[in-house]
């Protein structure tokens, strides 16, 4: 990739706010390079909560989901550890380039890698399972 | 060699690197726990991942360093817009035009 020769450049860098979360520093270096290739690839934006979230976790999944920027071109996963949820919303643009079938599909994989207590494995697979499904950018972006 | 230079080789040595060694793996254990078990109550705080942090409109209200894209690590769950409050005042002829217009999917384990 392009972009590994800087890892720590812009998006998760490696302060000690982020490694009070559950992930070490090798982790946040791959959780980081999976959203910078999800968004460079689709031209769609990613991201990722992890923590608690208010009953119900759709609804506040959604909320959180309005507050990025463009939120019809964003995909936000949820993942409340505490509840065992997870929640993949996708805006109005992003809906039509991930079917809800395919995030249900990435969904059970990350599920599965979450009952196994592997957090940061299961986020980086649905991501790319999620980049993939949404396919390439068009030339209009 | 003398009856001490033998001890010395030969139960001294063992000791010492035996000591070092354990003494080494008791000074690095102290981050297995440092991991999400299911089952275990996950007591991390929360982050909030985005491979563009200027991304994020509406979350730094609460915190001033929050430019980087995940929450500010003392950030309680209360900074964090509350599930369904909003839209227990309003009508629901007010209610934003998002409505209905996300997808996805939810999942359990």
């Amino acid at each position: 990739m392009t972009g590994g020769d800087k890892p720590a450049e812009g998006g998760t860098a490696v302060r000690p706010g982020v490694l009070d979360g559950p992930f070490n520093t090798r982790q946040l270096l791959r959780l980081d390079e999976a959203l910078r290739v999800a968004d460079r690839s689709t031209g769609l934006t990613f991201s990722v909560y992890i923590g608690d979230l208010d009953e119900p976790a759709r609804g506040h999944a959604e909320k959180l989901h309005a507050q990025l920027a463009d939120p019809d071109r964003s995909v936000l996963i949820a993942v409340s550890p505490n509840q065992r949820a997870l929640e993949i919303v996708t805006g109005a643009v992003a809906r039509k380039r991930i079917l809800d079938r395919d995030a249900k599909l990435a969904a059970l994989s990350m599920v599965a890698a979450f009952g196994g207590g592997d957090l940061a494995g299961g986020v980086i697979s649905g991501l790319d399972q999620l980049a993939t499904h949404a396919g390439r950018s068009r030339a209009r972006d | 060699m003398s009856v001490t230079e033998t001890v010395l080789v030969f139960a001294g040595i063992p000791l010492a690197i035996v000591l070092v060694i354990s003494g080494l793996a008791a000074l690095g254990g102290g981050h297995a726990a440092k991991r999400y078990r299911p089952g275990r109550p996950f007591e991390f705080a929360p982050v909030w991942f985005l491979a563009a942090p200027e991304q994020l409109a509406g979350a730094q209200a609460s915190g001033s360093h929050a430019s980087h894209g995940e929450l500010p690590a003392g950030t309680s769950r209360a900074a964090l817009p509350a599930g369904s409050a909003a839209e227990q005042g309003g009508e629901l002829v007010a209610a934003p035009t998002r409505v209905g217009a996300t997808g996805g999917a939810s999942d359990r384990w």
